[in-house]
């Protein structure tokens, strides 16, 4: 793992080698909710960008603001101020029209829960991106992820007819479907038991390690963010700090300084 | 409890909205229909009682023949001598003898002023102001021959001034000059009927062609002496065939009239569509009780867990079925006065021939109106509020889904029973011709396809998937599922537009049959090369004079007029067809069976063959025939034919008819041209002389596109009353809509998370709702249809076929698809504004 930069003021953090391979680039990013004094900072001038084919875990408390900062990278929410880029697009200067295409073409989302439509099929899940971009999906990678997450067999069952581990894969199967530029995970494990979240983690990994695939995700678990390449901490929509390499024991060391 | 329901109910008003909307319309329909019934009754009362205000007593002809709308017209005349007679009795101030009869007034453009539909009246300008309803307003009473009043009315209709030279129509083409212009007490005139008076004299010769006859005497008692007194008085001297009654009676029956003619079937009409609204919104409102219960499982479960009753929570949903229903019912009422204020409005503009007046609002309408609206919802709330009771409390606990989604077998057998029990009935039915038995079976098989429509929605919409799956973007294929996610629902849905469909498409089958039979019957039996003809109803009648006229036109052949008239045939009134039945072969095609009607001569008739066997009359029947004369004659059955549309049930000889009726008339005059006379040259020999008489010339494809006019006008009004029921059937669809995307709101933020576009999100639900709205055509058109096939078999008399509207029932199919689309603009813009992350963080 490679150094990153900050600085104490106001860290700006680098994870990986140089800016030109970014997945992602987040600059000066401002959530606020509410206006005047009634406001509520949720993000407060954060920067950091985001290297390609790697794995980053994003921790803090509660109300840190680490969700909102997930949702604006990943298009679902806007940025007060600052810019957020998923590779050369400026996801300020897209319109809603642009920013559904960016979403379904370019970046790829596992959530905690409720991450897949009740009425299609676990195969119509996963390609559900191409389906509505009115593409045909790439039978070849398709038939990759589809192995690698395990579900071969589970590709006519609709999400009832899954347990919750099996949801979340055809979660990340459909994260990755599309070779998205990142994909998001936001606390993907949470609703999951120890042995069910593992497997899903590892697949982060393999992903990272076997694809070249960029993933963030945010998790509140020391031991989901031990995948991570690196970890990135936040408290009071602030940058706080950043551990390389973690292990669950370093990552909850780091938690015990910043009282998360 | 209340507080509680009332409360619960305003938090989800919104969503209550369409309920209530569907209740308020089919409220308004009802006592809108009967508002205006009533309304309409009272203005006739007021009319008729106006009329006879100032006439005690009404001495005229007992003699008359009882033909639906056409009474006054078929009493026979009295001798004017009589008016001596009357004036000698003793309590009588006055009296004076009155012609009343068929005169219809040219306006200044040369065209007959009135329309379709009002009375054309001519008759005489009563002398006494207190005798005669009409007033003058301008000029003076007639007293030239070629003299008139007209009413009010028809002169701002007809742009007639006093001083302006005419032509009435009587049905000879009088020359007249308006003298006086009348009011009908205040108004313009007695409801729209066109009123042209002569002097007594000239309406004797002019309108009546009768002189020293008149329609009736009218006249007032002396101070003292009462109506039925002096009636009494009078009845004891005037001769046989003269009958007296009081003013008051007159007025009684002509109102008893009109109801029975006219009123009470507008009424029965109004109402059937009336409640065909209602039975669409009771489907609709229990769909969306059922749905909202659904919705509401964990807060029911809830209050089931912290104590409440069995009887509380069913009561609880009860009170808000009434809550809802009265509120409804009384927009409804509302609503329904407006609709028959408006409706009173529509008949007024476009001349029909009702008289004005205020409303007249009966607490019976309303209160039938509110019942209707608070028992509908009630009975919708029934299955849904039992449903609910049934909730566990541990239901609070888990997601349980209380809407069955695969029907039971309870139901596969019940919707069996019920099918193959309707089936039986309608096919029973039309195979004996029993309208009872087939509206039974009608109602049966409705009940039987809302049964059935659960069980092959699923199956129904895997077809449309065929098609929906080919749409980009996945759209067809996540509103195919979403449309089967609950069977129950989408059939529930879709079987309020079932009713309106089906009826549109049984109206329209029937319709399209009676219209090709008709064509088929006309096109078979006429046989001349043109024909001079008047308007179905309402029209001008041709003089008798015409046909003289035409045979003296150059290039003409053989002219043949038919005049129709009730008459009494061994007591019984039928309509009969007076023509020259010697030459009546030359025009119309008829396929005599028995006899000949070179025997008919003049004292035989000739009967189709359905009178024969409705009658078990045969050759040689002797029957006894009277016109509105009430002299008998003795007629023989002399030739039987095939069943004719233009012969009618019986020929008679025109001899034995022309004498015996007021006013005789034809209303066809067929005319052939002479040997090597072309039709072009006919058509130009005949066509001024046509003109003159009101008549228009016509060939056959003419001719028969008049006669089914009727019918096209008639499915134009089903049409619009159906409107309704399916306006109120595309508000279910709506309102069930907006509480799926309620209840998918975590999966469309999903959707639109991972890249649904707002536009492909809108045309989902827009899809979905054309699935739903498409199944409900489908199932209504195929029910409609084969009512529509079942209704012309009863009615068949051995040549009705039937025919299948393919272009109709298809516009039938595609509007109901849009329909969907129309439906769902509502719910797919809330669909479409769902902000992703609150629904993706919904609980």
């Amino acid at each position: 793992m490679e150094g990153m930069t900050t600085t104490t003021e106001n860290p700006q953090i680098h994870v990986g080698a140089s800016p030109s391979h970014a997945a992602a680039r987040v600059e000066h990013a401002t959530k606020v909710y509410g206006v005047g004094d009634a406001g509520v900072r949720a993000l407060d001038d954060v920067s950091m960008t985001i290297p390609t084919g790697r794995l980053i875990a994003i921790m803090g408390p509660s109300g840190s603001g680490k969700s909102t900062l997930l949702h604006c990278m990943a298009g679902l929410d806007t940025l007060s101020t600052g810019t957020v880029r998923i590779g050369d697009a400026d996801l300020a200067t897209l319109n809603d029209r642009e920013l559904t295409v960016l979403r379904r073409e370019r970046v790829g989302f596992v959530f905690q829960a409720f991450n897949l439509v009740p009425t299609l099929t676990a195969r119509e899940n996963i390609t559900l991106p191409y389906t509505l971009g009115g593409r045909q999906p790439d039978e070849a990678w398709l038939a990759q992820i589809v192995r690698t997450v395990g579900l071969h067999d589970r590709l006519g069952h609709r999400p009832s007819e899954l347990s919750g581990g099996q949801q979340q894969r055809v979660a990340v199967a459909r994260a990755l479907a599309t070779k998205p530029a990142i994909v998001f995970g936001d606390e993907p494990t949470g609703n999951l038991d120890s042995r069910a979240g593992a497997e899903i983690l590892g697949l982060f990994r393999r992903a990272v390690d076997d694809f070249g695939q960029t993933v963030v995700m945010v998790t509140h678990d020391p031991v989901a963010a031990s995948y991570a390449d690196a970890v990135v901490f936040l408290a009071d929509g602030r940058v706080v700090d950043q551990l390389d390499d973690p292990t669950a024991a370093s990552v909850l060391e780091r938690m015990k300084a910043f009282g998360g | 409890m209340l507080r509680m329901t009332m409360t619960s109910l305003w938090a989800r008003k919104r969503r209550l909205l369409g309920t209530s909307v569907a209740v308020a319309i089919g409220v308004a329909f009802l006592t809108g229909t009967l508002v205006l019934g009533d309304t309409l009754s009272a203005n006739f009362r007021d009319l008729f009682n106006d009329v006879s205000a100032n006439t005690d007593v009404v001495v005229r002809s007992s003699a008359v023949v009882e033909a639906p709308g056409a009474t006054d017209a078929n009493r026979g005349l009295i001798d004017e001598s009589i008016i001596d007679t009357v004036r000698k009795v003793d309590g009588v101030a006055d009296a004076e003898g009155q012609v009343v009869g068929y005169g219809s007034l040219y306006g200044r453009d040369g065209e007959a002023i009135g329309g379709n539909g009002p009375p054309r009246q001519a008759g005489s300008w009563i002398t006494s102001p207190a005798l005669n309803p009409y007033k003058l307003v301008e000029g003076r009473a007639p007293e030239l021959a070629d003299e008139v009043v007209i009413n009010r009315g028809a002169a701002k209709s007809g742009g007639l001034h006093l001083g302006d030279a005419t032509v009435v129509q009587t049905p000879e083409p009088v020359d007249v000059t308006i003298v006086g212009i009348a009011t009908f007490g205040d108004t313009d005139g007695l409801g729209q009927t066109t009123w042209t008076a002569f002097t007594l004299r000239s309406a004797q010769d002019a309108v009546m062609n009768q002189p020293g006859k008149v329609s009736s005497i009218l006249v007032t008692a002396a101070d003292g002496v009462s109506s039925a007194e002096l009636r009494d008085r009078i009845a004891a001297v005037v001769p046989a065939n003269t009958e007296a009654i009081t003013g008051k009676a007159l007025a009684d029956e002509r109102i008893d009239d009109i109801a029975k003619t006219f009123l009470n079937l507008l009424r029965t009409f109004l109402v059937v569509f009336a409640l065909i609204a209602l039975a669409v919104a009771t489907l609709s409102i229990n769909n969306t009780f059922a749905i909202t219960i659904a919705q509401r499982t964990r807060e029911l479960a809830l209050l089931r867990a912290v104590g409440a009753s069995r009887r509380q929570v069913r009561g609880a949903v009860t009170l808000e079925a009434l809550a809802i229903g009265g509120v409804s019912g009384l927009v409804g009422l509302a609503g329904g006065l407006a609709i028959a204020g408006l409706l009173k409005g529509l008949f007024d503009a476009f001349g029909g021939a009702l008289p004005a007046g205020g409303m007249d609002i009966q607490p019976r309408s309303l209160a039938v109106g509110l019942a209707a609206g608070l028992i509908v919802t009630l009975l919708a709330a029934q299955a849904p509020a039992r449903r609910a009771s049934g909730i566990a409390p541990v239901a609070a606990l888990r997601d349980a889904d209380i809407e069955p989604s695969r029907p039971s077998r309870r139901r596969y057998v019940s919707a069996t029973v019920l099918l193959a029990a309707g089936l039986a009935l309608t096919l029973s039915g039309a195979s004996s011709g029993q309208g009872a038995l087939i509206g039974a079976g009608s109602i049966v098989l409705v009940v039987g396809a809302l049964a059935v429509a659960p069980i092959v929605v699923g199956p129904v919409v895997r077809v449309f998937a065929i098609v929906l799956r080919r749409t980009p973007n996945g759209s067809g294929r996540l509103a195919e599922e979403n449309a089967r996610r609950h069977p129950r629902r989408t059939a529930a849905t879709a079987t309020a537009l079932v009713i309106g469909v089906a009826v549109v498409s049984l109206f329209t089958v029937f319709a399209a049959s009676m219209k090709s039979t008709i064509e088929d019957d006309i096109a078979g039996d006429f046989d001349a090369d043109l024909a001079v003809n008047t308007a179905a109803f309402g029209g001008n009648q041709l003089s008798l004079r015409i046909v003289d006229e035409l045979r003296s036109a150059t290039g003409v052949g053989d002219v043949i007029g038919l005049g129709n008239s009730p008459a009494l045939v061994d007591g019984k009134s039928t309509m009969v067809t007076a023509v020259d039945t010697n030459s009546v072969l030359s025009a119309i095609r008829l396929d005599v069976r028995d006899g000949s009607l070179a025997d008919v001569g003049t004292d035989g008739v000739a009967i189709s063959e359905s009178d024969a066997k409705d009658n078990h009359r045969s050759i040689g029947s002797t029957l006894t025939m009277a016109f509105s004369d009430g002299i008998s004659q003795q007629v023989t059955v002399r030739a039987v034919y095939a069943d004719s549309a233009l012969a009618g049930s019986m020929l008679v000889p025109r001899a034995m008819w022309v004498d015996h009726v007021t006013q005789p008339t034809y209303r066809t005059v067929f005319v052939n041209a002479a040997d090597g006379t072309s039709a072009s040259s006919l058509r130009a020999a005949i066509e001024p002389i046509a003109l003159r008489f009101g008549g228009d010339v016509q060939d056959r494809a003419q001719y028969i596109a008049a006669a089914t006019n009727g019918l096209d006008m008639l499915l134009g009004i089903v049409y619009v009353l159906l409107a309704l029921a399916i306006v109120i059937a595309l508000l279910g669809i709506g309102n069930t809509l907006s509480l799926a995307v309620h209840e998918r709101r975590r999966e469309i933020g999903l959707l639109r998370a991972v890249g649904q576009t707002r536009r492909q999100t809108r045309a989902v639900l827009r899809l979905e709702s054309m699935i739903v709205s498409s199944f409900g055509t489908a199932l209504g058109l195929v029910l409609g249809g084969f009512l529509g096939w079942m209704l012309v078999i009863a009615v068949s008399t051995g040549d009705t076929s039937l025919a299948v509207p393919v272009v109709r029932l298809a516009i039938v199919a595609v509007l109901g698809a849009l329909a969907g689309v129309l439906a769902a603009r509502r719910p797919a813009r809330r669909a479409a504004r769902v902000a992703i992350l609150d629904a993706i963080a919904a609980p």
